[in-house]
Parts: structure tokens; C-alpha cells; sequence
């Protein structure tokens, strides 16, 4: 479904950093580790297309990313990837509902994917070991790891191609990061969508098929 | 995303509704300031029709006009009754109301005249004077009330009134030695004429006639007033007198005549072109309060788009969210300059409202003060325009945050 071909990035600082090329399944679990700075979230960039190519290229079902407007890699982005920060996932005057939503708002095919939006919603709620209480709770009283599964709720919503995670659990402490991705991995649909998540938490690694290690790839 | 925005807008709502309220004042502050001198305009211009010419002593025409038609000032000198019976002798003239001022009741002014006054003075748009109740006076004692009078002082036909000598009652001050019988009631007219008591000329100079330099010499109740001489109370000078002629056309060289009558310093002033006179003098001073009022508009929508600016740093997480789920830059942007859409839209409506209430205190303000009442008036097609400009305006001022969020790299906001 992905692939990468040659990816490379100049950062203004005069670092320069060659990524492995990597490829991804539909229904693929890949963790991206390595110390900070090794270029993670940078990668995952790219993925989003968050960030403009500067050399080599990223290919998604066929389509190159360097043949995309940056309005088509938005639109590209809305329709096919979930995306989960670190933290502050969470828009702090919308319901948690209306967060959720949010996945959708961008995206005519993931808004056709859902048919009744508060049941697909309350379904992924409560997938993800939340209690159906958790929609009517203000934003800002919710606890890290719930905000996280509402992140992972919303990301899920329309069923994207790919959900890119970029340290979700760094904030969660090793019980909860557990349960947490118990739960993750449990809602995601394995048959058709694919994760890649970036994480230095090396006690993790066993939730995925396959683990690059950005780290050893420079040494 | 209107809902998105309105929510967005409502999370910052205290810095949002100061600057709300900053710019509606200031376009509050704009359309007070034109509506107040249009009303004052439109008011002074509708006090006087009818009147071709107002013929008094030599001295500036603005004068004349403001104490001979709004009672504002007072007459400096006066001119002979023979001069004015000179000029209605002319040919050109189709009639002459004189008239003298300077008494007063309860600090209403007295206009003395003849009865053709509420035959020839019109108001507003030609329209003739009308009696509510009663009707014009007839013997020297009797005495015609503007409606203002007669509600405020609570007096109706048949009414016994004593006039004060002067503007100011003091001690002493008071013709009472002689009353005056109200006969008819005139119907408001949203002009001065509504705050002034009209006397026989006669009557007038007869409450005169123990008087010298000011002071009361002796009373008129030792006086037979059977006994006066024929012509006795024909007065020797009154203030000024009111002109109409056969045809405008002569108007200029009428005045030119009168300019150089020979026999006595005066004048004849056109009411129309004294009050130009006067609204360019008022002109000037309100295009200084037009321009102040437009650049407090000005800072106000810089203050409006430093918020904007300044809120962009708080508003990264919501804006990098978008993004990440799809949002394009110019989704980004459009909400930013809807912000200062919905800002002014919400700012205008509120200086409508604010503008109509103060429109309606500033008119009974106006009555109040100058007797005039313009006519009350919702929001004209000329405000619609200026509203319009400010909103364009500050949508164009927008422009400035929303390139900064259109050009604001997604990477750099999700790392």
C-alpha cells in the first residue's frame, strides 16, 4: 500500500538524514523507534505529507506523492490517514464528540464510510474502553489516556487507509500504555488499514509485525 | 466551519467581544456625530419657509437669523416702524410681518406681531400654521401659545398669562400689571415656534409704555387706557420684520435696495443663505470630528487584527488539528478573515442599535435645546455604505494573519 523510495531531508541546520525505505501492508503494524532526533516525527512528516518531499519519493496505492499540490496531499491527507499526536490531541472548546468528528469533517469518502455518525462514534467510544459518559465530559477533564483513545477514536472514524502515530503512549505510564494499546490494536480493522507508529519505548515492540529502528539504520 | 469558528471565537470571548465593543463604539461615535448634523441641519432648514427675506438692523445675517427664526441670542438693535412701513409700501412686496423680541414667560420667548403672522410664516416643506385650539389673537390683550408652551406650562384658551420683561425673571422684572388672555393654541410644528408666546404688537407696547431704559417708571394700572391717544400704542421700533415677495426673482435686487435704503442702517437677509453660512461653519468642526471618528475606526480594527495575530499562538494546537485531519491553508485563512466578517457583522448590528437609541435621545436632546425636532430615521443607504467600507476594510486588514496561517508550514506545527 506505502512505500518509500529513497527518502532523504535536509534540515536547515545542515543535518542530513537517509531513511530506510520502508514498506507497508494493508493491515500492517510498523514501530518506527529510535532516540530523539533520529528523525521520527520527520518521517512520519513526510508520510502525512505534512512536509514537502526534497529528495526521493512516497507511494500510496500507486499515486506519487511528488506528482501531489500540496491541496491535493491535504485532501490526499483528510481522505486516507488517521493521524495521532504525542498529546494535546484535542481541541479544548469542542465536545468530545465534536473532536471526534473532526476526522470525518475534511473527507467526503470517509464521511460516506459512516453512516450514523453518534453510532459510529459511540461504538469506537466504547471499542476503546471508554465509557459512553466520556462524550459529555468537557475536553480538559478528561485524563491523558483517555484524550489519547478519543485521538485514537477520531483517527479510526471513516476508516482511513493508514493511522500515523507519533508517540502516543509518551505521556501514558507502562500500565496504561499497555491497556492503551491493547485497546488500539483491538479497534484497528487488521484486514484493511495499516498503522505505523513512531515510539522510543522499547517494551512496546511486540505489538507490531515489524520494527525499523531509525537509530541502527544510521549506525 | 461557521460553527467551528463561532465555537473557536466563543472560547476566546472576553478579548473577542472587547474588540467587538471597541469598533461598534467607534462606528457609533461616526454615525452619532453625521446624524446629529444632519438632524440639526435638516431641523434649522425646516424652521423657516415661506419667508423670502428678514429685514432687521445692520449686522451679521447668521445673527439676525438665529434670534429672529430660533430665538438663540439676542436682537442688538432695532429698527423704526417708519422704515418698515417705507419698505411695505414698495411694489415688489406681497406682504410683512414685523416682529419685536425680547420678553419672555417662564422662559419661553414672546414674539410680538400681527396676526398675519400665522397666515404668512410657514415651516418644513411650505406648510401653514395651524391652531390646535382657539384662534389667532385679536385684541391687543390677547395672546397665541406655540404647542411646547401650552403642554409644558399646562395652559389651554382662556388662560390668564403676565409676561417677564427681558429673557430672565427677576424681582421686579414683571409686567404685572397686565395680563394676557390665551385665544388659540398652535399644533406642534417640530420648530421654535412651538416654544414661543405671540403678541399683539400692540399689547406689546402698551406693556412697555411705563417703561424707559429697562426699568418699570410707572404702572399701568394708574393709567386709563381709554384715555390713550390714537396711535399711542403703535410701536416706534420693532426688532425685525419678516418679508414675502410678489416673485423671487426681484429677491436679490430687493436686498440690494434695502442694503442701500438711505434713511436707516439695515438689512434684509436671506434665511437660506445665512444658514449656509452656518453650516460651514458647523462643516468644519464636524469633518474634524468625522475624521477623529474614522481613525478611531482605524485603531480599532488594528486592534482587531493584533487580537487575530496574537491569538494565532494560542490557537496553534486547534489550527495543527485541522491540519492533521485534512484541513487545507486556505481552509485555515477563510476562518481567519471570517473571524473579522463575523467581529464587524456582529459590530455593526450593535452600532445600529446603539445608533437608533441615541438618534432618539439626541432628537429630544435637539427639541430641547434648539426647538427643533428632525424627523426620526432608520438607517439610511449612505450609513449601509460606511458600514460596508469598515467591514471591507476589516476584512482586508485580515488578509495580514490569514497569509500567516495560509503560509505556516504543517510541520512545523506537528513537531
Amino acid at each position: 500500500m506505502l512505500e518509500t523510495l529513497g527518502l532523504e531531508y535536509h534540515y536547515q541546520h545542515g543535518k542530513k538524514i537517509v531513511f530506510p525505505e520502508i514498506e507497508v501492508k494493508r493491515g500492517q503494524r510498523l514501530l518506527i523507534s529510535g532516540f530523539s532526533g533520529c528523525g521520527k516525527t520527520t518521517l512520519l512528516s513526510l508520510i502525512a505529507g505534512a512536509l514537502k518531499l526534497q529528495a526521493g519519493d512516497i507511494k500510496f496505492d500507486g499515486i506519487n506523492y511528488s506528482s501531489m499540490s500540496s491541496l491535493l496531499l491535504d485532501k490526499f491527507r483528510a481522505d486516507h490517514i488517521g493521524y495521532i499526536f504525542q498529546t494535546l490531541n484535542l481541541i479544548p472548546f469542542l465536545s468530545v464528540s465534536e473532536n471526534i468528528a473532526l476526522g470525518i469533517r475534511f473527507s467526503q469518502s470517509r464521511k460516506s464510510k459512516v453512516n450514523d455518525l453518534n453510532q459510529e462514534i459511540t461504538r469506537l467510544v466504547k471499542s476503546l474502553g471508554l465509557g459512553k459518559e466520556v462524550l459529555t465530559t468537557p475536553v480538559n477533564r478528561l485524563s491523558v489516556g483517555q484524550q489519547q483513545r478519543v485521538a485514537v477514536a477520531r483517527a479510526l472514524l471513516g476508516k482511513p487507509d493508514l493511522i500515523l502515530a507519533d508517540e502516543p503512549t509518551s505521556a501514558l505510564d507502562a500500565e496504561t500504555t499497555k491497556k492503551f494499546l491493547n485497546e488500539v490494536m483491538d479497534a484497528f480493522d487488521s484486514t484493511k488499514q495499516a498503522i505505523i507508529m513512531v515510539s522510543h519505548d522499547a517494551s512496546i515492540t511486540h505489538y507490531f509485525d515489524t520494527v525499523i529502528d531509525l537509530n541502527k539504520q544510521h549506525a | 466551519m461557521l460553527s467551528l469558528l463561532l465555537k473557536s471565537m466563543r472560547s476566546r470571548i472576553i478579548p473577542t467581544s472587547l474588540v467587538t465593543i471597541s469598533l461598534m463604539a467607534s462606528m457609533v461615535l461616526l454615525l452619532s456625530i453625521e446624524r446629529i448634523q444632519q438632524g440639526t441641519e435638516e431641523g434649522f432648514n425646516q424652521s423657516i419657509s415661506g419667508v423670502d427675506a428678514i429685514i432687521g438692523p445692520r449686522s451679521s445675517s447668521l445673527e439676525l437669523v438665529l434670534y429672529t427664526v430660533f430665538h438663540l441670542g439676542r436682537p442688538t438693535n432695532n429698527i423704526t416702524t417708519k422704515t418698515v412701513n417705507d419698505i411695505k409700501q414698495r411694489s415688489d412686496i406681497s406682504w410683512l410681518v414685523p416682529i419685536a423680541l425680547g420678553d419672555s414667560h417662564r422662559g419661553f420667548r414672546v414674539v410680538a406681531t400681527q396676526s398675519n403672522y400665522f397666515e404668512h410664516i410657514k415651516y418644513g416643506n411650505n406648510q401653514s400654521l395651524i391652531f390646535l385650539n382657539g384662534v389667532a389673537f385679536s385684541e391687543l390683550s390677547e395672546a397665541v401659545l406655540g404647542s411646547d408652551v401650552a403642554e409644558r406650562l399646562n395652559y389651554n384658551v382662556g388662560s390668564e398669562i403676565q409676561i417677564t420683561h427681558g429673557s430672565v425673571e427677576s424681582i421686579g422684572s414683571k409686567h404685572d400689571d397686565f395680563s394676557f388672555k390665551v385665544t388659540g393654541i398652535l399644533k406642534k410644528t417640530g420648530t421654535p415656534i412651538d416654544q414661543a408666546i405671540f403678541l399683539d404688537l400692540k399689547g406689546y407696547e402698551l406693556l412697555h409704555l411705563g417703561w424707559m431704559s429697562g426699568k418699570k417708571v410707572f404702572s399701568l394700572d394708574d393709567i386709563d387706557l381709554s384715555s390713550l391717544p390714537a396711535g399711542a400704542l403703535d410701536p416706534k421700533t420693532v426688532t425685525a420684520a419678516f418679508v414675502g415677495l410678489k416673485s423671487k426673482i426681484t429677491l436679490f435686487k430687493f436686498t440690494k435696495s434695502i442694503r442701500e435704503y438711505s434713511k436707516e442702517a439695515i438689512s434684509a437677509v436671506i434665511p437660506g443663505i445665512a444658514l449656509s453660512e452656518l453650516w460651514s461653519i458647523v462643516g468644519l468642526v464636524d469633518k474634524g470630528f468625522q475624521l477623529l471618528s474614522w481613525i478611531i475606526i482605524a485603531i480599532s480594527l488594528i486592534a482587531m487584527v493584533t487580537l487575530i495575530i496574537a491569538s494565532l499562538d494560542n490557537r496553534k494546537q486547534e489550527m495543527t488539528i485541522y491540519r492533521a485531519n485534512g484541513a487545507s491553508p486556505k481552509f485555515l485563512a477563510i476562518m481567519v478573515i471570517c473571524e473579522s466578517l463575523v467581529i464587524g457583522l456582529v459590530a455593526i448590528i450593535g452600532a445600529i442599535i446603539l445608533v437608533t437609541i441615541v438618534t432618539y435621545f439626541a432628537t429630544n436632546q435637539l427639541n430641547l435645546a434648539l426647538g427643533i425636532s428632525p424627523s426620526f430615521k432608520w438607517i439610511s443607504l449612505e450609513e449601509i455604505k460606511v458600514f460596508g467600507l469598515i467591514l471591507f476594510a476589516g476584512v482586508l486588514s485580515s488578509l495580514v494573519p490569514a497569509v500567516m496561517v495560509f503560509r505556516k508550514n504543517l510541520h512545523q506545527t506537528l513537531s
